[in-house]
């Protein structure tokens, strides 16, 4: 969070999961496509600086939730 | 490269930046100005969507990148959106990459974005998505070169939105 505060691209989404992990756990399709469509819904809000909004799932949710989808 | 006291305010570890900057001398991008902030042209089901991820993945039997020079690779593949993510395969080693390997869609969702051209969330794909690797430490050669090259290659797709990725 702190590199984007220090880039400040337009808008952004902060998801605070695991490094290479930003669209979610593996198999989990529902919430890679949540995640995706959270980045899109951005493009509907505008700001005289720039936006950053923080996801609402921990990493700790996504990895529970993803155990039922693990292969 | 100085980092001002309101960043310095909202910095979750206060004076990283500087630690880094004394290290690695310009090594860390600092916008000191805001990117003039673009309304969306029109509808997002008629956009065209344009991905781009610093995850290194990549078409097999391309270049792989130069995941160990010094100063990085500043060179992106293209990546055909529709491409099968069999074809796929990661250089890159510096983000765990254990998911990835299992479902390559939690750094590059590739399938996702093409579910969300099927069911007209948005109105198309750029033919090509991209990818380049993270580490580059020099910003203003990626701001002239890397950058530059990606933002024209998204133009000439007519890509009306862009996603942005890290890894």
């Amino acid at each position: 969070m702190d590199v984007t505060e220090h880039a400040k691209p337009p808008r952004a989404l902060f998801l605070p999961f695991r490094m290479g992990h930003q669209f979610g756990v593996p198999f989990h399709q529902q919430l890679q496509t949540e995640i995706v469509v959270a980045c899109l819904n951005l493009l509907g809000k505008t700001s005289d600086t720039w936006i950053m909004e923080r996801y609402d799932k921990t990493w700790a949710d996504a990895r529970r939730e993803g155990k039922q989808f693990d292969r | 490269m100085a980092t001002s006291e309101s960043d310095q305010s909202k910095q979750r570890r206060p004076g990283l930046w500087e630690i880094v900057n004394e290290r690695y001398p310009g090594s860390m991008i600092h916008n000191d100005s805001f990117v003039p902030m673009a309304s969306l042209p029109k509808p997002l089901n008629e956009c065209r969507l344009g991905f781009v991820s610093t995850s290194g993945v990549q078409l097999k039997g391309s270049m792989p990148f130069d995941v160990v020079h010094p100063i990085g690779d500043y060179t992106f593949r293209r990546i055909p959106s529709s491409t099968d993510t069999r074809e796929l395969e990661i250089h890159q080693i510096k983000y765990p990459t254990a998911g990835a390997n299992k479902d390559i869609n939690v750094v590059y969702p590739i399938e996702r974005l093409r579910e969300l051209k099927s069911n007209g969330i948005v109105g198309s794909l750029t033919k090509n998505f991209y990818s380049f690797i993270g580490y580059n430490i020099d910003p203003q050669h990626l701001a002239d070169s890397l950058a530059s090259n990606l933002a024209d290659a998204f133009e000439e797709e007519q890509a009306d939105i862009v996603l942005a990725a890290p890894a």
